[in-house]
């Protein structure tokens, strides 16, 4: 909203320069996006809310600085130049639908010769950024910037009988705009019709064939209100946005309506026009004024600082509020009709902290009686596992929660996918429905520009229908292509494997103090057939990892091959970690034996550590792998398997004929259960 | 004693030279076990036959039998560097190490920058008592909208342009909502952040993007007042920004709070001495969060009985914040996750 300082000095002395202006104004919440010098005068361009329609002309801006600077609202008179003809005897108005339109004023100029209007109205038009038309439409836009109320102007030859009807729209009625659009009219729209036809939309723009133009000669003023509602729900439906719909949906002085009509026509009579008798006022049922109750120690503890009583009530009259004192240190105070933001106690704490100055309410810590205890597990939970998969030398990212539906649907997660119904574009339509795809154009993104190796993990939610309702589940998604992070000159990075992806998932597990988490192969369409494992706790599927399906991550631009793994943690986090135990460090030595073995090429490491976990040996403290190997020497259909095992005795020092019989009965089971053999040479 | 000193010398000649022409591990071993074996090691005898001594001279040969089987040690250890070097992995041998190198270092994953950001807030209001609350995404109108005050067709939806799913559901255009579930579900006192994902229906340009990242905060209990909003967000905007910067607080307008304000740093590029400042346009201020007092029917929505208790609310969004902390010109740097970006925020 654009305030010109040689206007707003119309209603108020104020004697400040711009930069100071600015800052009294911003301090009292009307805040100057722009100042700018413009042929002597300021023009300001400030921010509006939405509450407060009265600051949408220059008398509100006017109140609102002249009661911080406590300087009085200067009043005008709108003396008219009235024939002898009563308003009531040439129009007639009638509100048929008083709900949506509480209040309709109108009046007659005859005789206004269509023309420029004066200098000094164009020249305020234009400092606020309007163009200046002819002098009957400068006239009302002027009255609405000035005053904040908007007001209509018809060619009174051309509302047919002289009669004015507020009602809805009929089906099928159509109405031609100011713009020439033709706009179809529903029923439950307000229009302003003549005897037999809309002449404008009501409060929104004017009809065509009613409008002012080159013949027009005397004009009906139209000063009304209407419902705040029902002007936005027509405005949006038609896709209108007009200076009276953005002040009528916000809500309109219902008291000014009298005032802007004569106004206006006072205005027209200074051009030559002269004013029918009366003003016609339809107020059927004006309602009663508002009132809040207002107490002096609720000031305080609201806002933690003592204001004067002296200081309250002064700065409420200032602002055209009514004070009554009630009982000791509390007010009746009535609300003006401009003020449509405020209706409670708490509307009216809020004008006394503004002009009391939010800088001068002291700043103190927010004291606490009891601090709560409980910890939310499953950010804590989040943090560890992002603690766990960066360690894995994996980078975070974030993708949107939208998703374009082609691309979701080559993740083949078989949900219903949430749609948008109003989306920015057809690619962000509907709401993600894996996390897959995101991260396939993260890594097409980053390899496209010279990236050898994308390692990279997104925690977020992912949506979906499932029996007419939705769903919001929060998933893990990793995903590893290329050259394995960290390559230096001392160690090579190799390519990229599924044990990158299968390692952060076992990480992520311990990190959260779970069981390890166990892994069997189950297809998936999002996955290479065969390349995939299920991930699985206590049982229960909690997740998926393998080989991308190529034509998955082809669809993405990603050539190589890909490796993913995608994470039900809302599963997950349902489960219980074990608690946590701690154990002495060993006392005494154990030891360790590399033994390695020759293994079918179709036995999988899997069995065999199934076989040595199940060997219920008290000595054997663990094992791992440390080596696989094929290739000669190793025969075609053998691979090389070496495995540590830790023996340990708790109690004593191990002797190491102890130690060979069980490692001879390690070596006994894995034969009879896997037909496996140490390696020659080996031992 | 002069046999046994001839015995040492000629021990230490023969180990220096066996020393040098040890060529593989068998040598080195072998080697030790001739001079160190526990039972039949030359010093092990030579310590055995100091027992025979005169006890005049004891001393003089203990130390040096000690002497040589220091020598004997360290001369093990140089063989076995030695040979150690000759392996191609171990390549930083003795003396031809080029400790001009780069370190050997582990790679570790990169935070997403957000991530970082939200961490960092979380952790101050953490420290002053707060704890963290979630909610959905997917929120219903009168979470959203119609609990905190929103009448229906209000033109203050405007500001919080929306993206709709169907029937009353869409997409949460601020986390309040959350605020909302939490006073329902528990009594004051109340002293939570909600940080999460948002949504808007906006264009996208260098400073807006449909969906973006936010932190609200929201404290209700008996006697809470603006000067207790006003002290704790300062302490949290300098906590971030810096001791000494200077903070204003303007009155603004939400329809959940009343009264409401807008909080502004001091602008940290120019300080207000560039009018053509890109980040405060040369106001010298930078408006960086809303807040203000919960407004009592937002209480009296959820319940709570707004003369008994008060409370203060605030929301900020983090990805202009950090855009704004860390002086990243787009927005959409953060969305579109080129790792290039990402990586410089490992050393932050």
């Amino acid at each position: 909203m654009k305030i010109s300082l040689d206007w707003l000095r119309e209603y108020v002395a104020v004697g400040l320069g711009p930069a100071e202006l600015a800052d009294r104004l911003t301090m009292i919440g009307l805040v100057p996006e722009s100042v700018e010098e413009r042929d002597g005068d300021v023009v300001l361009d400030l921010e509006t809310y939405a509450n407060r329609p009265d600051t949408l002309g220059h008398l509100g801006v006017a109140r609102e600085i002249g009661a911080a600077l406590g300087l009085p609202l200067l009043e005008k008179d709108w003396p008219l130049v009235e024939r002898p003809e009563a308003t009531a005897e040439i129009a007639d108005v009638q509100i048929a639908a008083e709900d949506l339109c509480p209040r309709y004023c109108g009046l007659v100029v005859r005789g206004v010769r269509i023309g420029p209007s004066p200098d000094w109205m164009r020249r305020r038009l234009e400092a606020v950024g309007l163009k200046p038309i002819n002098n009957i439409v400068d006239v009302s836009n002027y009255v609405c910037l000035a005053t904040a109320q908007p007001i209509h102007t018809f060619d009174f030859g051309r509302i047919g009988g002289g009669r004015i009807v507020v009602r809805k729209a009929q089906r099928g009625e159509t109405l031609v705009d100011l713009e020439g659009r033709t706009l179809p009219l529903e029923p439950d729209m307000l229009v302003i019709a003549d005897e037999s036809k809309p002449v404008a939309l009501a409060g929104v723009i004017g009809g065509q064939a009613s409008g002012i133009g080159p013949s027009t000669r005397d004009v009906f003023i139209e000063s009304a209100a209407f419902a705040p509602a029902s002007i936005r729900k027509t405005a949006k439906a038609l896709g209108l946005q007009t200076d009276a719909s953005y002040r009528f949906e916000r809500g309109s002085d219902i008291g000014f309506a009298p005032r802007a009509a004569l106004m206006a026509a006072s205005l027209l009579c200074g051009m030559g026009g002269q004013a029918s008798r009366g003003l016609i006022d339809r107020f059927p049922r004006p309602p009663k004024p508002r009132t809040a109750r207002l107490r002096l120690r609720r000031v305080a503890e609201l806002l933690g600082v003592e204001v004067p009583e002296s200081f309250v009530v002064e700065l409420l009259g200032r602002l055209g509020f009514s004070v009554e004192a009630g009982a000791k240190h509390a007010w009746r105070v009535t609300v003006p009709t401009f003020r449509v933001d405020v209706d409670q106690e708490a509307d009216l704490i809020e004008e006394v902290a503004r002009f009391f100055g939010y800088d001068r309410i002291p700043a103190e810590f927010t004291p606490a009686g009891s601090f709560d205890l409980d910890v939310n597990r499953k950010r804590e939970r989040l943090a560890r596992l992002r603690g766990a998969l960066l360690g894995q030398g994996l980078d975070e990212v974030v993708n949107w929660s939208f998703a374009d539906p082609e691309r979701d649907r080559a993740a083949r997660e078989g949900r219903t996918p949430v749609e948008i119904l109003n989306p920015i574009s057809q690619r962000a339509s509907i709401m993600r429905t894996s996390l897959l795809p995101g991260l396939l154009e993260n890594a097409a993104w980053n390899l496209h520009r010279g990236i050898e190796g994308v390692h990279i993990f997104e925690l977020g939610n992912v949506f979906g229908w499932a029996d007419e309702k939705h769903s919001e589940t929060l998933r893990l998604g990793i995903l590893s292509t290329g050259l394995r992070p960290g390559g230096s000159w001392a160690e090579p990075a190799a390519e990229t494997d599924v044990f990158v992806v299968k390692g952060a998932v076992e990480a992520l597990a311990e990190a959260l103090r779970f069981e390890p988490l166990a892994f069997e192969p189950r297809d998936h369409p999002s996955f290479e057939p065969g390349r995939a494992l299920a991930v699985l706790y206590k049982g229960q599927e909690v997740g998926r990892l393998g080989a991308l399906r190529a034509s998955f991550a082809a669809g993405a631009s990603v050539d190589g091959e890909v490796y993913a793994a995608d994470i039900d943690l809302e599963a997950l986090f349902g489960k219980q970690p074990r608690p946590f135990e701690v154990a002495a460090a060993p006392k005494f030595p154990g030891i360790v034996r590399d033994l390695s073995f020759l293994v079918d090429r179709d036995v999988p490491y899997g069995e065999v550590a199934r076989v040595l976990a199940r060997a219920n040996q008290p000595l054997l403290e663990g094992f791992e792998l440390r080596d696989r190997f094929a290739g000669a020497p190793v025969p075609a259909d053998k691979v090389s398997l070496t495995v540590r095992f830790r023996y340990r005795h708790p109690q004593r020092t191990l002797v190491a004929e102890e130690v060979d019989r069980a490692e001879l009965e390690a070596i006994g089971q894995l034969r009879s259960a896997l037909d496996i053999r140490l390696r020659e040479g080996k031992n | 004693m002069p046999s046994l000193t001839d015995r040492i010398e000629g021990l230490r000649r023969a180990f220096e030279e066996a020393a040098g022409k040890a060529a593989d591990a068998k040598a080195l071993e072998e080697l030790r076990t001739a001079f160190l074996g526990r039972k039949k090691g030359h010093l092990t005898l030579l310590f055995e036959d100091l027992k025979s001594v005169p006890a005049g001279e004891k001393r003089e040969a203990g130390r040096l039998i000690n002497e040589l089987k220091q020598a004997v040690s360290a001369g093990l250890e140089a063989v076995e560097r030695r040979l150690g070097a000759a392996r191609p992995a171990a390549a930083a041998a003795s003396a031809g190490e080029d400790l001009t190198l780069p370190g050997r270092r582990r790679y570790v994953g990169t935070p997403h920058p957000l991530t970082l950001f939200e961490e960092e807030i979380e952790r101050i209001f953490l420290g002053m008592g707060f704890t963290v609350e979630e909610g959905p995404e997917i929120e219903t109108d009168y979470y959203n909208f119609e609990a905190l005050n929103f009448p229906p067709h209000h033109p203050a939806r405007d500001k919080w342009d929306t993206l709709f799913i169907e029937g009353d559901l869409l997409l949460r255009t601020h986390t309040s909502p959350v605020q909302v579930r939490v006073m329902v579900r528990t009594k004051p006192p109340i002293r939570i952040i909600c940080p999460g994902r948002v949504f808007r229906h906006e264009t996208p340009d260098p400073t807006h993007l449909p969906m973006f990242m936010q932190v609200e905060g929201l404290v209700v209990d008996e006697g809470v007042t603006f000067a207790h909003l006003k002290g704790t967000l300062e302490y949290f905007i300098r906590a971030l920004f810096g001791e000494k910067l200077k903070v204003r607080f303007r009155p603004s307008f939400f329809p959940f709070t009343e009264p409401s304000a807008e909080v502004d740093i001091e602008c940290i590029v120019c300080g207000g001495r560039d009018a053509a400042c890109r980040v405060c346009g040369g106001s010298g201020w930078k408006e960086i969060l809303g807040s203000g007092m919960v407004h009592p029917q937002v209480l009296k929505n959820v319940n709570i009985d707004p003369e008994k208790y008060s409370g203060w609310a605030f929301g900020l969004g983090i990805d202009r914040t950090a855009m704004l902390a860390l002086g990243i010109p787009e927005m959409r740097y953060f969305y579109e996750n080129d790792l290039r970006f990402l990586r410089q925020f490992g050393a932050k």
